[in-house]
């Protein structure tokens, strides 16, 4: 084994111990365990250290990271799932001796053995781990798929169609009272008249020329082209505008992480 | 001048000189190796919060329809509030959080806290711990604010909810029966709320509140949501969505908006105000990166031409 | 603040009224009685009308009225209307015994008292209860005998209905039977609100449950519409029709890729993204790679698709092998083509992107769905030099793959460029659907544009869905 490596593994796990002490150390005289907290700031320093390491080059430390938060996010949901649902909706429903067992409150009145239907829907769900029945699986995958597919046609008809084209009803001359009116009552306001018009004006050709852009059965030529270059341009401008969000996305979760590093992890600020 | 604007300007110097020779070192046709981009949004994010830069916000209309509809619900209406949200996308969203629930208890609105996202509760426990236990601790748990917690089925949690709050949430997270918790008194389902509060950014998240909820229950949904799907929100407003708040800058002019509004929480903790130093430095940064890139992208066309 | 409202009522009484006191006084605070005015009895209200809420689940009874000519002004103002059933005395009974299940039940669930055998108290008292909950229906309808008028709501002055909405389980006290006789009475209250006056008695009423709910007509008008051009165009395809779709300048490119790696001789990275092999995206993905594993095998390229989905991985090869013999080139298949990494999102990046920085692709296409790892592909990607095409549904990653990629299938042309390549019959006649579903939305925005401007509600009213 090379010389390096050893050398930098020494440094970090000498580092992290150090944090671990002067943290306790910070720590004594709070109501918190001193020991104990002072670990849990200085894995939580350590492993946001790792994954920043990804910006010099991959290595061990970020592998590390990356794969403890892999294994630790999906073992909670798990865990969660089965307390909040498995406990928390069916088992009050179902047992009472269960119920009593798991410490939740016993629904007398809610029992009902259609409950039992999701429960063997579960179990079939569940043989998929068997490779003889696995096949079984696909039925309550089939009941899963069918079932989201036809709320969710349902659902995005009304709001994602029938709501927004409904949306687009907009009057594009807004609290018109005629030129001079207009003209004399001419502000910059993002509530005045001037902006809600144009405001108006760009949402209908906004969704107008979006929606030729994405027509396939006619090509793209004369006016129906000139429209479809508008509808990709409005794309292209709200992509911009996505992207600068994400970049403000990003900036406030790092904020939130060096907060984090100087506060709470250093004390450097208050 | 005090050690922090000394410190400020030395740091504003150093990012001005190394910007400045970033651009000398491209003109002279070098490459610049990408870590050093890194150094310099470290440094433009890690000097304002070191040595703090704050701005002024003023809230915009869609921030202001959150506030105001807050502000306008009688005392007593029951406002749910749902963090729908994991902490890699927390320091972005939790400031709102935190803030219309601020907003909300001093209203004396009867809050009920919840989430679709397991790793949410966690996030959920700390703010109840951080703003009510400690900026409310007058108010009763189940008679003011309820917290039920996460359940697990995404869109389908949202999809019984509607009609049936109890048999998705028979209890609080401490196990205290529904009908026992006053906060739920005249609470069939979500349609008996007056106004429900997503705060999130991934899936489940508001759109699935407006699809499943707020659509076919007629209930008023305003969103707190990550910068990433914030333009995705927009088209819902306001129409299905009465208002949006849009990433940290969102966050920062709805706590603006309450300070004007209660002086008494400029006292309080307003992450996303604090946020808004670094954000405009780094931004600022990276707009001259863009100009930079282009001049650079621009002269070595010309230079590639000439030859 | 009593002495204020008190002020300002006199005032108005005095004044003869002015409309807008109803916005300066609750309305509903019958608290600020003035005794000290004498007020007569006003007007009763007239026409009132019952029926049963539609389009719900039942329980449910709409109060309607014509305004008392004593609303809201005059001295005999009307500030608001009260609203009585007629109930009979039973449900004294059925209160009790619900609260003595409830008490049960209480106990059952706490598990505090050991004293009482709480579940046999709980049945015993169910029973009573439900056995006695069978002759509600019969108690109602002996009105007017054994019973009396109980005030169930209330709504301040102006306001000419009320919505009665009972609960669906007769565990809630506030519970409403179906198919049960009602009498209503509206009374118009002054703010003395011992002086009102009843309004006639309204009744037989029942209410009950629609099996179809009309307000959600534009829904199922949507649902129709869109189910029948998709039936209609897929069986059009089916049958050959030609069903015309332009040219998508980004599969133009794919070949012109394709040509330029056998050129260089450098391999095509074809990645497929997080997608399981449900997706739209991904089943879209296949149809192009498809067309890309055929052109590879004619030209002989080198081909590596690495995948995060094992089920992705199973088609991906089923589909690669089926290209390679449609090109006569069963021989030159190799089934490590498509293989398998891993399931870890950025441990899968990094493997791909290791990929792309040992064996250079000339050409990398991302096809599928992609999620945060959108932009740190194809960044890589750009580092290594290759041509990049990419296609997505993923909204918010299409911004990082314009910036990053040479050509970019924009959402809906990812559908449309498989449509495209694979003249799939039940593809082709989605997209045609689509299509001329978004031709019926242009003209509905046309139309509706025209209508809000001249004030046409009728036409805006038509897609208004109620619950």
């Amino acid at each position: 084994m090379k010389k390096a490596p050893i050398i930098i593994m020494a440094l970090v796990t000498a580092l992290f111990v150090l944090s671990w002490i002067f943290k306790a150390i910070s720590f004594q005289g709070t109501e918190e365990h001193f020991i104990l907290s002072g670990f849990k700031y200085t894995l939580a320093a350590f492993l946001t250290l790792a994954i920043f390491s990804f910006l010099y080059r991959d290595n061990p430390f970020y592998k590390f990271a990356e794969h403890l938060f892999v294994g630790v996010s999906a073992a909670f949901w798990m865990t969660m799932g089965f307390w909040s649902t498995i406990v928390g909706n069916l088992i009050p429903r179902v047992s009472e001796d269960l119920s009593h067992f798991f410490e939740v409150p016993y629904e007398p009145a809610s029992r009902n053995l259609f409950y039992f239907i999701p429960v063997f829907l579960g179990i079939l769900l569940l043989m998929r781990l068997s490779s003889k029945y696995g096949w079984l699986s696909r039925w309550p995958l089939a009941f899963i798929v069918g079932t989201t597919a036809g709320f969710n046609f349902v659902r995005y008809l009304r709001s994602d169609f029938i709501n927004q084209i409904s949306a687009t009803f907009i009057p594009l001359l807004v609290d018109w009272h005629g030129i001079g009116h207009f003209f004399s009552n001419l502000s910059l306001s993002s509530v005045g008249q001037l902006v809600t018009i144009l405001s108006n004006l760009v949402l209908f050709l906004g969704v107008f020329c979006g929606l030729i852009y994405f027509f396939f059965s006619k090509e793209h030529k004369g006016a129906f082209g000139a429209a479809s270059r508008v509808g990709i341009w409005i794309l292209m401008i709200t992509f911009g505008a996505s992207f600068g969000y994400t970049v403000m996305g990003r900036i406030s979760l790092l904020v939130g992480r060096l907060t984090f590093l100087f506060k709470d992890w250093l004390e450097l600020i208050s | 001048m005090t050690m922090v604007d000394i410190g400020r300007l030395i740091s504003l110097i150093f990012i001005g000189g190394g910007l400045l020779w970033l651009f000398i070192s491209g003109l002279k046709g070098k490459e610049v190796d990408r870590r050093i981009i890194f150094l310099f949004i470290f440094l433009s994010v890690a000097t304002p919060i070191l040595f703090p830069i704050t701005f002024g916000e003023k809230a915009t209309p869609v921030v202001k329809a959150v506030f105001d509809k807050v502000e306008s619900l009688p005392e007593g209406s029951r406002v749910l509030i749902s963090f729908d949200f994991d902490p890699a996308m927390a320091p972005e969203v939790q400031p709102m959080a935190n803030a219309i629930t601020r907003h909300s208890l001093t209203k004396g609105h009867k809050v009920i806290f919840m989430s679709l996202f397991a790793t949410g509760q966690a996030l959920l426990t700390q703010s109840l711990r951080k703003v009510v236990g400690e900026e409310f601790p007058e108010l009763e748990e189940c008679k003011d604010y309820v917290n039920v917690g996460f359940k697990a089925g995404n869109e389908g949690v949202l999809n019984v909810i509607v009609t049936d709050f109890k048999k998705m949430f028979p209890t609080d997270v401490n196990n205290v029966p529904y009908d026992s918790i006053e906060v739920f008194d005249g609470i069939k389902s979500c349609k008996d709320i007056d106004l429900i509060v997503s705060i999130g950014g991934g899936m489940p998240g508001v759109k699935e509140w407006v699809l499943f909820v707020g659509d076919p229950g007629n209930v008023p949904v305003a969103a707190g949501v990550a910068a990433v799907v914030a333009p995705q929100m927009y088209p819902y407003y306001p129409e299905q969505i009465l208002g949006i708040l849009g990433g940290v800058k969102g966050a920062a002019e709805y706590e603006s908006e309450l300070i004007k509004n209660y002086p008494h929480f400029a006292e309080m903790d307003t992450p996303a105000l604090r946020m808004m130093g670094p954000q405009t430095l780094a931004h600022m940064v990276i707009m001259i990166f863009i100009v930079i890139g282009n001049v650079l992208f621009f002269v070595s066309r010309r230079k590639r031409r000439g030859k | 603040m009593r002495n204020k409202l008190l002020l300002i009522l006199c005032l108005l009484l005095v004044l003869g009224g002015a409309p807008t006191w109803a916005q300066e006084i609750d309305p509903l605070d019958t608290t600020a009685a003035v005794d000290s005015v004498a007020l007569s009895s006003p007007a009763p209200v007239s026409m009132v009308q019952a029926k049963d809420k539609g389009n719900d689940h039942g329980h449910a009874v709409v109060i309607s009225w014509e305004l008392s000519a004593d609303d809201s002004y005059g001295d005999k103002s009307v500030i608001q209307y009260e609203v009585f059933l007629w109930k009979p005395f039973l449900y004294d009974t059925i209160q009790t015994l619900r609260d003595r299940v409830g008490t049960a039940k209480a106990h059952l669930i706490a598990h505090d008292d050991d004293s009482r055998d709480w579940k046999k108290e709980f049945r015993r008292a169910q029973k009573e209860f439900d056995e006695i909950m069978k002759g509600l229906t019969e108690a109602h309808a002996a009105y007017p005998e054994g019973g009396e008028f109980v005030n169930v709501g209330k709504v301040p002055c102006g306001e000419n209905s009320f919505k009665h909405i009972g609960s669906k389980g007769n565990e809630s006290g506030t519970y409403l039977p179906d198919y049960t006789d009602f009498y209503y009475r509206v009374d118009a209250v002054t703010a003395n609100s011992e002086i009102r006056s009843q309004s006639e008695i309204i009744g037989p009423v029942q209410c009950y449950g629609q099996w179809f709910n009309t307000g959600r007509n534009p829904v199922l008008a949507a649902v129709l519409i869109f189910g029948f051009l998709t039936l209609f165009f897929v069986k059009r395809a089916r049958k050959g029709s030609k069903l015309y779709v332009r040219p998508i300048g980004g599969i133009e490119a794919v070949d012109d890729a394709i040509g330029r790696a056998t050129e260089m001789g450098r391999p095509i990275l074809y990645v497929m993204g997080l997608g399981t092999a449900a997706d739209v995206a991904t089943i879209a993905s296949f149809t192009i790679l498809g067309r890309v594993a055929k052109q590879v095998a004619e030209y002989q390229t080198q081909l590596i698709v690495p995948t995060y989905d094992p089920i992705v991985m199973s088609v991906g090869q089923e589909v690669v092998k089926s290209s390679y013999m449609d090109a006569g080139r069963a021989d030159a298949y190799d089934k490590d083509i498509v293989f398998f990494v891993t399931q870890s999102q950025f441990a899968y990046v990094a493997a791909v992107n290791g990929i792309m920085l040992r064996d250079r692709p000339a050409t990398c296409i991302y096809m599928g769905k992609f999620f945060a790892e959108s932009l740190l592909l194809a960044e890589t990607g750009s580092m290594a030099g290759s041509i990049q095409i990419s296609g997505t549904d993923e909204v918010a990653q299409i911004p990082f793959f314009i910036v990053a990629c040479d050509y970019t299938l924009i959402g809906e042309e990812l559908y449309a460029a498989s449509a495209y390549l694979g003249r799939e019959p039940v593809l082709l006649g989605s997209l045609k659907a689509q299509d001329y579903a978004k031709a019926i939305l242009l003209i509905f925005a046309v139309l509706g544009l025209v209508a809000a401007n001249l004030d046409f509600n009728v036409f805006t009213e038509l897609f208004h869905v109620t619950n």
